[in-house]
């Protein structure tokens, strides 16, 4: 998976997922493209912490629908940073608000490779 | 004893009165002056006549001196047994009370005491021919005697009374006749009232004759009536012989064609009755007519009318009928096939003709007929010549004679049995249609092409709360949510302007203000040229099925979200599994044995909202999955507690792990081990409820090195657990024994835990 030309070597990515395994295979995909992975975090409140004690985020992926909540307080404080993100998501697309029309999403399993295609592309 | 001088006063007294009652014809004035009189003459200032009144019931004070006016002419005394102004009159003789403090035969008026009278004299006074007329009563503020003179001095006083009040009463009564005849007789302008001399010369000409004739009375006295006699009935000496009958028999009728001043004609129906002196000698003629000219013309062209009517109705009516006055007997009737004749005269014509239950609104009508001598018009059926039943429209004027009197009914009757076929079907349909209508739950509507409805169902106005006069026209838009009011609107007029059928869903609101959405339909119907004449609309509550849509897609979406979910579950645990195989023998088998604790994870799940997740339910589901019983080996000890449905799937697997690792290596896979699983809930300051879980083996065999599998189970508790379900756990394995603690919220998110 590593390779010169993959754009996610040496990118700072914030993943935002609930489930455990999940997160831990996603972390360890990232990791294995080279990536530097903040979190993974399960919670809104967690992700909001870490966006703000983390200087540099490049991308991020956020799972929509948290065990309580949806994600969407994380996009928005993300948004205002100017940080690219992919929602990770089972849902179809329409029950996603409107504000995040032009918000790319991949659809679970993720695959790395596909993150970073919908990230960079 | 009176002195002469006393005599010669109260002589003087009568003559007064006997004088000043001849120059008088006002009976109250005569009888106060009779008081004054009196009260003068005997010293008491005080005198009253009291007048029996109501057939002897009462005494009306109805003269009087030094009372007050209230009393005169007001006061009535009723004749009582013990008053001594009855026993007076039963008497016919003066009563004397002298002292009333020592009264003890009779009772003293109260109004009397409150004036202060001491004592008091009752004379009665007579009428000619012994009749009570009532009472003269002298009064005096002090006890007084009354003697012989002054009891002699009033009785004849109140015989001279007697005669005086009888002329009075009888003038006035006279002139009171007088009064009320002229009154009539000035006052009468439909009637012509005139008198003659024997010669028949005028003599009075009252205003109605100058009403009447035209004449002014000036011009006519004097004249002979005959002036006012047609040249025609003068030249056949009619007006002669009218006034000789009259002399001969008292009266004679005088019922002809009179002549007015301006030469036209007046129609008088009057009688001309003869006049005598006292001695029978003949004093003239009045004569007494009512110009009936109008009513003669009236009555014609009422007949005139008839005539046409029947006429008419002969040639356009099926039936032509004539009645008897009281409808008793038809005379005849003219079937003309749609019903039986009758030829001659028949008194059982209604048994003949009408169904017995009609026959009582028929005798209703013609009762009511009869008694306003109006047409008779009724619908009613009737038994037809071929001996069906039908309906007919029948009316039928009253034919009149001079008099005004009915004579016979003619009437006419047509067959509307297939008009009233019809309608009553139409009835029917419509009456079927209200009762479907009403009864369906939508909310049906009629409308024009614009929107203004002009019926509604009952379900409308019940579901609305409008009435119909809220509803009608435009109305009903007020119920519409604002929203939705111009889209619907929009839609349904550009549909029926295409003559589409319109289809929308809106919302209504219902009467306790809540909104509801409806799915509405409507349907133009229109006429053989193309056009629309109306619109048929229904609209169905859908709101429910609605909000289960919405449900719907929530739990689809929840679904989705779950299986995606549960195949990344599945893919990690694969990759996880893979890793720590051996052998694709090894990989299978733990494989196989993980993705089984999945799925009953997924069944517990499923009926979590009928069957709420216990730790102890969720425990025992993983250890009875182990096959073998090791009942008397396992303790689990804790409260009934409800896990909530996002802690289950991890804590599940991680149950799971413990107890597949009890049984291969633990407790459980050997004779004497034992595990403990205890539990408790507890609230640390500052957090939510927890569960804290204690997963105790003992008896176990350590092997030489860490297997695998347990690898995994310990990345479940120590790593997973944390990061998914905020829990703090222990994972501590001994030389004979292992020890597992689990501490996880039972509440909803608390704080943070780093994965």
């Amino acid at each position: 998976m590593i390779s010169a030309t993959n754009p996610l070597a040496g990118c700072r990515v914030l993943l935002v997922e609930d489930e455990y395994f999940i997160a831990d295979d996603l972390r360890r995909q990232f990791e294995e493209s080279g990536a530097e992975v903040l979190g993974p975090v399960p919670r809104v409140e967690e992700a909001l912490e870490l966006i703000a004690a983390t200087p540099q985020i490049d991308a991020a992926v956020l799972d929509v629908n948290l065990q309580d909540e949806m994600v969407y307080p994380v996009a928005d404080a993300l948004r205002a940073r100017g940080v690219p993100f992919i929602f990770s998501t089972g849902y179809e697309k329409t029950t996603i608000p409107e504000r995040y029309a032009g918000v790319k999403h991949c659809e679970k399993p993720l695959e790395a490779a596909q993150v970073a295609k919908a990230l960079f592309a | 004893m009176p002195d002469r001088e006393q005599m010669m006063k109260r002589q003087q007294v009568l003559a007064d009165f006997g004088e000043f009652s001849l120059c008088s014809e006002d009976l109250d004035e005569v009888l106060t002056e009779a008081c004054r009189l009196v009260g003068e003459a005997l010293g008491t200032r005080r005198a009253k006549i009291l007048e029996i009144q109501q057939d002897g019931q009462c005494l009306l004070v109805r003269a009087g001196v030094g009372w007050d006016p209230d009393i005169v002419g007001q006061l009535r005394l009723p004749m009582s047994e013990r008053s001594s102004e009855t026993f007076a009159i039963k008497e016919g003789k003066p009563v004397i009370t002298q002292d009333i403090r020592q009264e003890e035969r009779f009772e003293v008026p109260k109004f009397m005491k409150k004036a202060g009278v001491m004592a008091l004299a009752n004379v009665p006074i007579f009428v000619p021919g012994r009749k009570a007329y009532g009472l003269l009563q002298v009064d005096a503020t002090e006890p007084r005697e009354f003697g012989n003179e002054d009891v002699e001095f009033l009785r004849t006083y109140t015989t001279i009374l007697g005669p005086v009040i009888d002329r009075l009463r009888k003038v006035g009564t006279l002139r009171s006749s007088e009064e009320r005849f002229r009154l009539v007789v000035e006052n009468a302008r439909d009637y012509a009232i005139f008198t003659t001399d024997p010669e028949d010369r005028i003599t009075d000409w009252y205003p109605g004759a100058e009403f009447v004739f035209g004449w002014k009375a000036r011009e006519v006295i004097g004249q002979p009536a005959a002036i006012t006699f047609t040249p025609e009935d003068r030249e056949a000496g009619e007006d002669s012989e009218e006034t000789a009958n009259a002399a001969r028999e008292g009266s004679a009728p005088n019922v002809r064609w009179h002549l007015r001043k301006d030469g036209t004609r007046v129609f008088i129906e009057g009688m001309t009755t003869a006049l005598h002196h006292p001695d029978g000698s003949l004093r003239g003629f009045l004569k007494i007519g009512q110009d009936v000219t109008k009513r003669r013309a009236a009555d014609r062209a009422l007949r005139e009318s008839e005539e046409r009517f029947r006429a008419f109705v002969t040639a356009s009516s099926d039936v032509v009928y004539r009645m008897s006055s009281d409808w008793s007997e038809m005379q005849e009737l003219e079937g003309r096939g749609f019903l039986y004749n009758t030829p001659e005269p028949n008194r059982a014509w209604m048994d003949h003709y009408i169904h017995p239950d009609d026959q009582p609104v028929v005798q209703a009508a013609i009762n009511q007929a009869i008694r306003t001598k109006t047409m008779f018009e009724l619908e009613h059926r009737v038994r037809r010549a071929d001996g069906s039943l039908g309906w007919t429209d029948s009316r039928a004027v009253p034919l009149l004679d001079e008099q005004g009197e009915i004579t016979a009914w003619f009437g006419a009757a047509s067959d509307v049995t297939d008009r009233k076929l019809v309608e009553e079907a139409l009835r029917e349909s419509e009456a079927r249609f209200r009762a479907i209508a009403d009864v369906v739950p939508e909310c049906l509507w009629r409308s024009d092409p614009e929107g203004r409805v002009t019926w509604f169902n009952e379900r409308w106005f019940a579901y609305t709360g409008q009435s119909p006069e809220e509803a009608q026209e435009h109305g009903w838009l007020d119920t519409l949510h604002p929203d939705d009011r111009e889209r619907c609107m929009t839609r349904f007029r550009a549909a029926m302007s295409e003559g589409k059928t319109y289809s929308g869903e809106y919302r209504i609101r219902a009467a306790d203000g809540q909104y509801r959405w409806f799915l509405a339909r409507a349907e133009p119907l229109r006429d053989g040229a193309g056009r629309t004449i109306q619109i048929f609309g229904a609209a169905t509550d859908i709101h429910d099925l609605r909000e289960l849509q919405e449900q719907q897609s929530v739990i689809v979406a929840e679904l989705q979200h779950r299986t995606r979910n549960l195949i990344t579950v599945v893919r990690a645990i694969a990759q996880q599994t893979l890793a720590a195989s051996s052998s694709l023998q090894v990989f299978r088998s733990q494989f196989n044995d993980r993705l089984s604790a999945l799925s009953r994870v997924q069944g517990l799940l499923s009926r979590a909202d009928q069957e709420p997740i216990t730790i102890r339910a969720l425990i025992q589901t993983e250890l009875d999955a182990l096959g073998a019983d090791h009942r008397e080996r396992i303790v689990l000890e804790g409260p009934a507690v409800t896990l909530r449905k996002g802690s289950v799937q991890t804590l599940a697997l991680a149950v799971h792990e413990l107890a597949t690792n009890a049984q291969k290596y633990g407790a459980l896979s050997t004779e004497p081990g034992q595990l403990t699983v205890r539990w408790r809930v507890h609230v640390p300051e500052g957090e939510g409820r927890r569960l804290a879980l204690d997963w105790y083996e003992q008896g176990i065999r350590l092997p030489e090195e860490e297997p695998a599998r347990r690898g995994y189970g310990r990345e479940l508790i120590e790593r997973a657990l944390p990061y998914v379900l905020q829990a703090r756990t222990r994972y501590e394995l001994g030389e004979t024994e292992l020890r597992c603690s689990i501490d996880l919220p039972l509440t909803a998110r608390t704080k943070k835990a780093s994965p």
